[in-house]
């Protein structure tokens, strides 16, 4: 049996190639999972331990001591006057380690910064310096590169920083890893504590270099060492957590990559059973012939994996390569070779070939010697669907059902996929009975033209399901993310309008505002409304400076809730409390409120979102002032302004009236560009398995191409084209591909309708269905061009034969 | 001869090969499936082509029929030199002016009996209308196959096969009908049912009929027979 194999594997190698190229994706998806994930960690690794290389020890906040020390915006770092001695003491062996958000000015260029202490000595000093010099003392500062490169920055500029302007030479640029003590930029010790009274000014860390004598109240002192590995533990939990991820899209891809093996062993089988029935003829047993076979697939996917594994490694190291040039700021480290991922790439593609191919492997033996001897039409590929398939994928079908339906009631995540799984088994399962007849629902809509098309596609079910079901699964996944991606974004938004109703809030303490500055807001670009508030200074009980109070009657033209957050009880204030810092008042307590020596009492409720105002009923606001004054002006924005450029307008306007700018813009583009990120990362994943599915559509036609030579040069004779041949068998493409799309666009659908029954309403409870109909239709078109591309190579070569070489060759 | 008499001529022939050459492979490996061949065929006639296996019977017939490109030599065809074509021209050529009969694995499997015989229209973009139909039907019903053109070929016997693909050969109406031995794997009864409508497609219908065969029995129907011996005609 040696012979018939090499000659087999020799003979038959090319029809692999498809089936391989299937096995050899999936293999190098896990690959470059594995070196990526060994990348970040190695990224992680460099980045950490920075701070702590010239170390003995760290001195960190007792995690066990209850009140925490911290100040109020962090309270788990060190107690501050605590640290400041500590680091006082110890002088040249210590390394403060913290920031600051400040505001800074560079030229007329307004924005903020975070500015963080540089170690006395240089051993302690983990910045690394790309030009000029470490800061000498009060009134110099290095600034890391990134910023310096954003921002225009060069050595020798003068950057303001704080709110009062502090100047700073620009002496030096560094470079400095990726670390919770990351700066943009870095000053001595003495005019970091410059900013100690600023409510985000904190040390969460103090490295030292030998001992560390008596460690202050509420913190512990721990061996550098011991500190690094805790903390790498904690990182590499998080990146565990994105391999897993990926190790989940990649079994997707390999399950995808399975099916087109499968189908790939069972349509050359078929094609060669008369071979097979021939052997048995001169006397091969069942046994050796099945052996044989099942050799061939082994062999073919060894050879596949042993091809993935590089080519995923060469992709894996290419991008970290990338990220590291197109995103400095993404850490990425360059790791040794992740052997044991290498492996597992190996074994998991010579695996998933080998149970592919048991199933066909099987029918093989099947066949009976006589076989052989009857007329070619007698080997009918035709298969029954059998009596015991279709019970079972009726039960997955009914079991998937219930368990959704039990997990939408009970809210169970783990039900939830169970059932998903059930009830998608039971659709491929059904496959060879379903997927036909659509494909002639379809067909009939090409009309004549397509019918023999059409007549190919479903000549064979079972061959049809299994190449459909490699990218049903692909787009079921894909409209699901989509469509649950949607709905989560949306609901994302109505709970961010709720929350931040007011995009752009200019207000001020001091003078009313001027009665122009509503008319230069309402001129400047990507301003869509704005409106003046009117109001007056008052005392609140609580809160220790005056607030504006204020009623807002037209709140609607500019707010994203529809205005509803200004309409108010009388009686009551709401307060935005996320403004207020030190707050002495909760939700429902009674306060006075007081301008001059008027004075109301009312009912504090918490909303948020329109900045640092008090809002009240009208009738109330008369009982505290005859004539309100204009104190605040609240903005939309357009839906193409640049929130960047918008916000320093207004804030330069606002500057000019005394007036500070609250805006939700920044926030609200970040959690914008944050959905896109994971929308694109989750899609470009699935592409994968969409990809390997799109290469089985190719294989099964080319597989069926060759099987079809006679009658297609028969047609030939007939008078079909060469472009009609090349037309149809593109039509028979894209039919598979359309109803398998459709079939996935629907079910991934409804799986993102149980999922936003199950998890995302429990989230966010007034999310509803969102389903982005022009994504499904670029999916469903995307798929039949797809497919149209993918019979290109088997129609081209189907048309190149002669009728005449077609109608000779056996 | 007068001008009249060789326009004459060339009207009665259907078809004419003049010093028509084919060569397989290269080098060592080269084989002459025809050396020079020069073959006049008249319209309303059926002529068997007979001689030994790998004489270039088949060979002749697909250069004939326009189904290969011919090494060397012209073939012309209802006036039209086949050699000028390019493979659409060609294609289309044969769908209009040619029908053909093959050994074996005539139909396509998916198709029913009646979808066989209306395929060469459907390929010609024609619509299948009453009269059409009516004409399929007809020859179905000379053919003996009317009450099976609801099967599959797999449901028929070979004899049945091969007279759904002569009915289907017939449909468009073609000048000419070539036919690579029709009967190879029909018993002697069916062969000559087979035989006789080839004959009738001749003398009735007023087709050329060009028939390949080994079997001395059914070049015995054909009106002329021209015997081949290693890429020559005898
Ligand atoms: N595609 C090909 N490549 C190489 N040689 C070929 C090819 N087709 C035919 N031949 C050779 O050309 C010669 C004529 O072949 P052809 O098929 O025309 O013979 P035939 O007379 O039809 O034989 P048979 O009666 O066995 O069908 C043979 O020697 C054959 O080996
Ligand atoms: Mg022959």
């Amino acid at each position: 049996m040696r012979t018939v194999l090499l000659a087999s594997l020799r003979t038959h190698l090319r029809r692999y190639v498809a089936a391989a190229v299937a096995v050899v994706v999936g293999v190098a998806f896990v690959v470059v999972v594995g070196v990526l994930t060994a990348g970040a960690r190695a990224g992680l690794m460099d980045g950490f331990g920075a701070p702590y290389r010239g170390a003995d020890h760290v001195v960190v906040a007792d995690p066990g001591v209850r009140p925490p020390r911290g100040p109020s915006c962090c309270p788990d770092t060190l107690d501050v006057a605590a640290a400041i001695a500590l680091v006082d003491r110890l002088g040249d062996d210590a390394s403060g380690l913290g920031r600051v958000l400040l505001p800074m000015q560079v030229g007329d260029e307004r924005g903020s910064t975070t500015v963080g202490p540089i170690a006395a000595s240089e051993e302690l000093r983990w910045q690394e310096l790309t030009a000029g010099r470490f800061p000498a003392g009060d009134g110099e500062a290095v600034v890391h590169v990134w910023d310096a490169t954003a921002l225009d920055i060069a050595v020798g500029d003068r950057i303001r920083v704080g709110a009062d302007a502090t100047e700073l030479a620009v002496v030096g640029l560094v470079n400095s890893p990726s670390t919770e003590s990351q700066a943009s930029v870095y000053v001595a010790w003495a005019q970091y504590l410059h900013w100690r009274e600023h409510p985000l000014f904190h040390i969460g860390k103090i490295a030292v270099r030998g001992d560390v004598g008596p460690v202050p109240e509420g913190a512990v002192a721990r061996t550098a060492e011991e500190h690094v590995t805790e903390g790498l533990a904690g990182l590499s939990n998080d990146t565990d957590a994105y391999a897993l991820m990926g190790v989940l899209f990649a079994a997707v891809a390999l399950v995808v990559a399975g099916l087109v093996v499968a189908n790939t062993f069972a349509i050359l089988f078929a094609q060669r059973m008369r071979d097979f029935a021939l052997l048995r003829c001169v006397g091969a047993t069942r046994r050796q012939v099945l052996g044989s076979v099942r050799r061939e697939a082994l062999a073919v996917g060894a050879l596949a994996s042993l091809i993935g594994v590089p080519v995923g490694g060469g992709l894996g190291y290419g991008l970290i390569a990338l990220v590291n040039a197109v995103a400095p700021t993404t850490p990425m480290g360059v790791p040794g070779l992740p052997v044991p991922w290498l492996l597992a790439g190996f074994a998991v593609g010579t695996l998933v070939t080998a149970v592919a191919s048991w199933l066909p492997t099987r029918g093989v033996v099947r066949v009976s010697p006589l076989a052989a001897l009857r007329p070619e039409s007698a080997v009918d590929a035709r298969t029954a669907t059998g009596r015991s398939r279709l019970a079972l994928a009726a039960s997955g079908l009914v079991v998937g059902t219930v368990l959704l339906g039990v997990a939408i009631a009970r809210r169970d995540t783990m039900v939830m996929v169970a059932g998903g799984a059930a009830f998608f088994g039971g659709v491929l399962l059904l496959g060879p009975v379903v997927v036909p007849r659509m494909v002639r629902v379809a067909g009939a809509l090409l009309g004549p033209a397509g019918r023999l098309a059409t007549e190919n596609a479903v000549r064979n079910p079972r061959r049809t399901a299994t190449t459909t079901a490699a990218l049903l699964i692909g787009v079921t996944l894909t409209t699901a993310v989509l469509t649950g991606l949607a709905t989560y974004g949306a609901a994302l938004d109505e709970t961010t309008n709720r929350n931040h109703p007011v995009d752009v809030a200019l207000g001020s303490t001091a003078a009313p505002l001027p009665a122009d500055l509503l008319d230069q807001v309402r001129g400047t670009t990507g301003v869509e409304r704005a409106i003046a508030v009117h109001g007056a200074v008052a005392r609140v009980d609580g809160l220790a400076h005056p607030i504006p109070v204020v009623s807002a009657p037209d709140a609607a033209h500019v707010a994203r809730d529809g205005g509803g957050f200004a309409r108010v009880e009388p009686g009551t204030i709401r307060l935005d409390l996320g403004s207020f810092r030190d707050l002495g008042i909760e939700p429902g307590d009674r306060v006075a409120v007081r301008v001059g020596d008027r004075r109301v009492e009312l009912r504090v409720i918490s909303l948020s979102g329109w900045g640092n105002a008090g809002l009240v009923a009208p009738e109330d606001l008369a009982r505290l002032v005859d004539t309100p004054e204009p104190r605040a002006v609240w903005v939309r924005t357009a839906p193409d302004a640049d929130p960047l450029r918008l916000v320093d307008d207004l804030t330069g306007l606002a500057a000019g009236a005394g007036a500070g700018v609250e805006d939700q813009l920044q926030a609200r583009a970040v959690q914008q560009r944050e959905l896109d990120v994971l929308t694109w990362s989750v899609l470009g994943l699935l592409g994968v398995s969409v990809a390997i599915a799109l290469v089985g559509i190719g294989n099964t036609l080319g597989l069926s191409v060759l099987e079809r030579a006679r009658e297609h040069a028969m047609l030939r004779a007939l008078g079909l084209t060469r472009r009609q041949l090349r037309r149809m068998l593109a039509a028979e493409a894209a039919l598979m591909a359309v109803v398998a799309t459709l079939l996935g666009t629907t079910i991934g659908v409804a799986f993102a309708w149980v999922t936003h029954e199950t998890l995302i309403k429990q989230a966010l409870t007034r999310a509803t269905l969102q389903i982005p109909w022009p994504s499904l239709g670029a999916v469903v078109l995307v798929a039949a061009l797809a497919g149209v591309l993918a019979s290109v190579v088997p129609a081209r070569r189907a048309a190149r034969v002669t009728p005449a070489a077609g109608l000779t060759h056996d | 001869m007068t001008s009249t008499a060789r326009r004459a001529t060339r009207e009665a022939l259907a078809v004419s090969a003049r010093d028509l050459t084919k060569t397989y492979g290269r080098g060592d490996a080269q084989v002459h499936a025809l050396r020079g061949i020069d073959l006049d065929l008249v319209r309303g006639r059926f002529t068997a082509i007979m001689g030994p296996s790998g004489s270039g019977k088949s060979t002749l017939m697909h250069c004939l029929a326009g189904l290969d490109q011919a090494s060397g030599g012209t073939v012309t065809v209802a006036g039209t030199e086949l050699g000028s074509l390019d493979d659409d021209a060609l294609t289309v050529f044969r769908r209009e002016h040619v029908g053909f009969v093959f050994q074996a694995f005539n139909l396509l499997p998916m198709l029913t009996a009646l979808q066989n015989i209306l395929l060469p229209l459907e390929l010609g973009g024609r619509r299948v209308d009453e009269e059409t139909r009516e004409r399929a039907h007809a020859l179905a019903e000379t053919l003996g196959v009317a009450d099976r053109l609801d099967h599959r070929p797999a449901e028929l016997s070979g004899g049945q096969q091969q007279r759904v693909a002569i009915a289907r050969a017939l449909v468009t109406g073609p000048d000419l009908l070539f036919a690579d031995e029709p009967t190879g794997n029909l018993d002697s009864a069916t062969s000559a049912e087979v035989l006789e409508h080839l004959r009738r497609s001749a003398r009735e219908l007023g087709r050329t009929v060009v028939m390949v065969t080994h079997d001395r029995d059914a070049a015995a129907y054909a009106d002329d027979v021209v015997t081949m011996r290693d890429g020559r005609i005898a």
